[in-house]
């Protein structure tokens, strides 16, 4: 059930930030005769300070903010499976190297290390993207070392590694598949997260840079007309809530899916 | 088991009333307000030591703790405050070759005087061995050099004084202007301890200490000396004519009493943080990132304030400071224009305003070739429309800015006027320059687009919200604005400092001062320095540096007039808006008694926006629940 | 037992070293540099910042920077670039305020947490089971920021409350329990919404957990005994799904000092992540390398202190 909710609403905001470029509105046009309206019936969700459509820069903003999560996943899965793949494969001297890697990598606290890489690597839409991945995968690395270790040892993988098969095969053709669920689920839990991310930064200023939208800097942005421009804050968050929401219920389903197979 | 349901069950259950219990708590909260003023500052400051702080948060507590030797009133004149009077004077030295050519120059002042033409300006002329001291009433150079040229005549040479700055102009004499001040009676450190001219000179030993790294150090480069004659007199004389450098006195004075003896490493701890003072208020308690307090000084010089305290709120967003207002949590709040208008219908509130003296702008590097062409800056002011953006971002709180100084000083040049919106104009200027509108509507020279960055720091709407309309605005006439937003530190070390960025929204609140040779004199255009466009006019140079050695004040008038018009013919900024500033209080929180002009008279009146802004007089501020029986 | 302690000891040292290396770089390597003197200002000489920079042995080269700099931090000496304070000190006179917020707000989440992971097992696979899912997913998802100022936005123009610092200002209290309650109120609202994503994964952490006790043996056989649900449920099941909690206390260490910069601005609170915050904004080198410093030491410390609760609880566990 919570499948298919998620598989709407993720295919209804695609949808919509597809054809949304310039719907109702072009996002990033001013129309400093109207700024500050609240929702009516011309502007949905209102305008914000410089007269731009809310609605319009929220669906504009949604297709940034999923590309930001689905990349900053991608990312992180990228790194933290090799990581964990050659640590739980190999182990030894390697697993040890990599683990006390990530171990040292932990004892920084995720937001600084986000706030120090943004602000060296500038704010770009890219850059943000890389970073969030960058400081997010000790966890997948965790858990695909932690599935390589019992794999590992399964009868299959062991009979494959006699009949002289190469690391590179064994990996790919035989654990991997069968780590899959897990890793699957880290990655759409990944997704939220990653948007969330981008949300907090965009608060303190080290978000992606105007004139592009993300629901973050929207809400950033309006913050200075809270106690007059209620809707500048209340939609964008919605949009974030819901959209999180849905990515973790999914992720949970398939969790759940996965472990009721195993 | 019975104990861990509890505790499961408990914690939350207690919680929740508890949760109950402080909101009604908070709702019904007793609404009797102390004597305390609460104001709410952005920004905490780093030290309450005056001569190391330079933001703007240390100035607003630190004005009220300390006094400078004198200070500006209300209407922005210069006026006395721990001194009682001060005298401009200059010693101008010539020296001769002998002993007897001095003594032939040495011709008395009256007949000086009269051989010039002169109202007094010569008060006396002394021999010393070699040299011939002529005092003069006013500092500056022009009678001395008169005066030398009259030496020259008469066929006596005076020897030739190094330049003081490096490739400056060699002088027949040295030119020597003294400042005396006579400092107030019975003026006590919140300690008790008396406040003497010991002091004076201490903080300005203090000042030119390495150890102390002061940002008012610029300021006494030019000091020779500090003398202190007796404890109520200062005499300060200066290496050459620098006729900012009086109001460098309006800094505040230290007690030398407690540092003289303490080196400067240990300030930090034993005084920076608990300093002891002169003026109205002594320092109370500070707790890091939530307040500082001040109680009031009963022994204050003009007397007690009436309040008991006042309590500096650290708030570190505009947002959450207008939560704080909302709640009554602090008494006034300096209102961002777009809430002006809201804020001005409601009955309950009193609002003031005055008009800024601070101006934002667009600066061109004029390193880039693009807008080395004056054609192109005029077609770029001429594009962007500045009228708009007062109405919509500051919402008509603000005028158009006409060049380097804002009409709030004295030396204003009202006959500047603003270069009118014109995109028609604009199009056909950049036609004439030679950048001609290309195939994607952007404009194109020599086979390079005319395309841009625009920078602005984060956290600022104002010059954010610029950045975007300038965007607009330059687009209608074919040139393409890429904005970037960087943080302060990043903006400052990557662009600003090493002169490299195309163009960048800024501002500048420079005080009173007209002395903006920092920000426009070619020699400062190095990584680090103020004039980080890269703007080099020798006209705009020579009045500069006129202007700094010249005391007169209509000539001062005559000399910044001149100066604004050449800057703003030359338009290497593109010149935007004065803001207003807006400050609003509760309607009714506070009033003002002040003494009268006769002795035993007070004045009571409301609270009023004075040229020196709100809180100008914080001392004879008031609650009317806690009114003065006098 | 003792060897482990020493290698576990001797390995968090080197990492600790590698740890003081790494955000030494990465802090002096971030664009800009520190500029305490707020907006341009131009009576500020190239001299004067000369002066500053030598200072604060920001002319050196970096490694002699970094020497110095963990000299100085193990001295005692290490000065804040901001203010000229010694950093343990700015560090210390946040600790107060930092540990109640984050006390009160582990308190919330491990209580209301737990209530609603027992409610979500004990209903497992039943619409209360989803309910609560569904609410844990609901906290996790919300955005921090956007739940404070919705909350302010409501507590300020809905009843003009305050809810700034921690506690009003310029107010007679009525009596000293007012006071008392009025300082409460000002830590409760930020620690409640610090403690959303605690309740959130503190009950999904148990539900699991208890899901799984509950399908041990020694509870069917509890159950079978005819015991009463209640006392299968707290007596039996959930002291033996609390025990890796109890395990779990080493990883709190690092959290008691951590804060929360979105929180602590929204609500002006004097906490860690501000102090944080604003030492990364003024590129306050010292503050920033001494706070990762002890955050770093105490997360290893709390791992080796989770370890050794461990071996402790659980006879089955040797550390080697």
């Amino acid at each position: 059930m919570f499948i298919i909710l998620f598989a709407l609403l993720a295919g209804g905001t695609a949808l919509l930030s597809q054809f949304g470029h310039h719907w109702p509105f072009d996002p990033n046009l001013t129309n400093l005769e109207q700024k500050l309206l609240p929702p009516s019936s011309q502007h949905w969700l209102g305008t914000d300070n410089l007269g731009r459509d809310v609605l319009s820069r929220m669906l504009h903003g949604a297709s940034i903010s999923l590309t930001v999560g689905l990349i900053a996943v991608f990312v992180s899965l990228a790194i933290g499976m090799v990581v964990g793949a050659l640590a739980g494969y190999f182990g030894g001297i390697t697993d040890q190297v990599l683990m006390r890697s990530v171990d040292a990598l932990l004892c920084f606290p995720t937001f600084f290390l986000m706030l120090t890489a943004v602000a060296l690597l500038g704010p770009s839409l890219i850059n943000i993207v890389v970073v969030i991945g960058l400081v997010s995968w000790t966890g997948t690395a965790r858990l695909v070392r932690g599935e390589f270790l019992t794999l590992r040892e399964a009868e299959y993988v062991k009979s494959a590694r006699v009949l002289g098969q190469n690391a590179w095969t064994i990996i790919t053709r035989h654990i991997l598949p069968n780590a899959a669920a897990p890793i699957l689920v880290t990655a759409v839990l990944g997704i939220p997260e990653a948007i969330l991310s981008e949300a907090g930064l965009s608060f303190l200023g080290f978000g992606v840079q105007p004139p592009q939208a993300t629901w973050g800097n929207i809400i950033a942005d309006g913050k200075t007309y809270l106690l007059d421009a209620w809707w500048l804050i209340l939609f964008p968050g919605l949009a974030i809530l819901i959209a999180s929401l849905s990515f973790f219920l999914a992720g949970d389903a398939l969790r759940e899916a996965a472990e009721s197979r195993g | 088991m019975r104990s861990l349901r509890l505790f499961l069950y408990g914690i939350p259950v207690a919680l929740l009333l508890l949760l109950a219990a402080a909101f009604v708590n908070a709702t019904y909260l007793s609404v009797a307000k102390k004597n305390e003023m609460s104001i709410g500052t952005l920004g905490e400051p780093s030290t309450l030591n005056p001569i190391q702080q330079a933001d703007s948060a240390s100035s607003q507590i630190g004005g009220l703790i300390f006094n400078g030797l004198i200070k500006y009133n209300q209407d922005l004149e210069i006026v006395g405050d721990l001194a009682t009077g001060w005298e401009l004077s200059q010693e101008t030295t010539f020296q001769f070759a002998t002993e007897e050519e001095a003594k032939t120059a040495t011709i008395p002042a009256s007949q000086l005087n009269t051989a010039f033409n002169f109202k007094g300006e010569i008060s006396n002329t002394e021999q010393k061995g070699k040299n011939l001291v002529i005092t003069l009433r006013q500092p500056g150079l022009e009678v001395s050099e008169k005066i030398a040229g009259f030496f020259e005549k008469n066929d006596l040479h005076p020897l030739p004084f190094p330049a003081l700055e490096p490739g400056g102009k060699e002088r027949p004499f040295k030119a020597e202007p003294i400042i005396r001040f006579t400092l107030r009676d019975g003026v006590r450190w919140h300690d008790g301890a008396p406040f003497t001219s010991a002091d004076v000179a201490f903080t300005c030993r203090a000042i030119m200490d390495e150890k102390v790294a002061s940002p008012r150090r610029s300021d006494f480069d030019l000091v020779e000396s500090v003398g202190t004659p007796d404890p109520k007199t200062v005499i300060v004389r200066y290496k050459k004519p620098f006729s900012p450098a009086l109001l460098s006195w309006m800094g505040a004075i230290l007690p030398e009493h407690l540092l003289g003896k303490l080196d400067p490493s240990k300030w930090p701890e034993a005084y920076n943080r608990k300093p002891i003072g002169t003026g109205p208020f002594k320092f109370d308690s500070w707790k890091t990132n939530e307040f500082i307090r001040l109680k009031k000084n009963p022994d204050y010089f003009l007397g007690s304030p009436w309040l008991d305290s006042i309590v500096f709120r650290v708030l570190p967003d505009p947002l959450t400071l207008q939560l704080a207002f909302q709640t009554k949590q602090v008494d006034f709040w300096d209102v961002s224009p777009w809430a002006v208008k809201s804020l001005e219908k409601d009955p309950r509130l009193d609002l003031f305003s005055v008009p800024g003296n601070r101006y934002n702008y667009i600066g061109w590097n004029l390193r880039r070739p693009m807008f080395q062409d004056l054609r192109v800056r005029q077609a770029l002011a001429q594009a962007v429309n500045v009228a708009q953006m007062i109405k919509h971002i500051i919402y008509g709180r603000g005028v158009q800015s006409t060049g380097i100084f804002t009409p709030q000083v004295w030396f204003f040049d009202p006959s500047v006027k603003p270069l009118p919106y014109d995109p028609a104009a604009a199009r056909k200027l950049l036609d004439e320059a030679g950048w001609k509108v290309g195939p994607d509507g952007i404009r194109v020279k020599e086979g390079k687009r005319f395309s841009f960055t625009l920078l602005a720091n984060n956290g600022n709407e104002v010059r954010r919200d610029i950045a975007t309309l300038v965007q607009d605005d330059l687009k209608q006439v074919g040139i393409e604005v890429k904005v970037e937003i960087y943080e302060w530190a990043v903006l400052l070390k990557r662009f600003v400092n090493k002169g490299e960025f195309d163009a960048i929204v800024m501002g500048w609140g420079l005080g009173y001062d007209f002395d903006q040779y920092g920000i426009w004199h070619s020699s400062q255009t190095h990584p680090e320095e103020l004039n980080f466009i890269g703007y080099n006019n020798p006209e705009v140079d020579h009045l500069l540096t006129d202007l700094r050695q010249e005391y007169a004040r209509p000539e001062i008038i005559r000399l910044a007039g001149k100066l604004q018009q050449a800057i703003y013919a030359d338009q290497p900024y593109l010149f935007l808006f004065v803001p207003e500033e807006t400050s609003v209080m509760w309607k009714g929180s506070y009033r003002i008694r002040r003494p009268g002009p006769s002795p035993g008279e007070w004045i009571d009146a409301p609270v009023t926006m004075t040229k020196a802004g709100w809180s100008y007089d914080l001392v004879w501020f008031y609650r009317p629940e806690y009114a003065p029986k006098q | 037992m003792t060897s482990f302690l020493i290698r576990r000891l001797a390995l968090s040292v080197v990492l600790l070293f590698i740890i003081s290396i790494i955000s030494f770089f990465i802090v002096t390597m971030t664009p800009g540099s520190p500029y305490p003197w707020g907006e341009l200002n131009p009576k500020i000489s190239a001299e004067v910042k000369a002066n500053f920079r030598k200072k604060f042995h920001l002319d050196r080269p970096l490694h002699e920077q970094y020497t110095l700099m963990m000299k100085d931090l193990f001295t005692g000496d290490l000065r804040s670039i901001k203010d000229d304070r010694p950093v343990m000190g700015k560090i210390m006179e946040r600790l107060p305020a930092t540990l109640a917020l984050n006390i009160t707000a582990i308190l919330i989440s491990l209580s209301f947490g737990t209530l609603l992971g027992v409610y979500a097992a004990r209903h497992a696979g039943r619409w209360q089971d989803m309910a609560g899912s569904f609410v844990a997913f609901l906290f996790i998802a919300l955005p921090g920021f956007w739940v404070s100022y919705l909350v302010a936005i409501v507590l300020v123009k809905g009843f003009g409350v305050p809810i700034l610092g921690t506690r009003s200002y310029g107010i007679v209290f009525p009596s000293g329990f007012a006071a008392g309650l009025d300082t409460l109120w000002h830590l409760l609202i930020p620690a409640s919404i610090l403690a959303i994503g605690g309740i959130a994964s503190q009950s999904r952490y148990l539900r699991a957990t208890m899901i799984g006790t509950l399908r041990e043996d020694y509870i069917r056989t509890a159950r079978a005994k005819g015991l009463a649900e209640e006392t299968v449920l707290y007596k039996h099941a959930l002291r033996n799904s609390i025990r890796p909690l109890v395990t779990g206390i080493g990883m709190l260490l690092p959290a008691l000092i951590s804060g929360s910069v979105i929180i602590e601005s929204i609500f002006a609170y004097p906490g860690m992540g501000r102090l944080f915050y604003e030492a990364v904004l003024e590129r306050d080198y010292p503050t920033i390398v001494a706070l990762n410093f002890i955050g770093a030491a105490l997360i290893l410390l709390g791992n080796l202190l989770s370890d050794l609760l461990y071996a402790a609880v659980d006879p089955r566990v040797r550390l080697e």
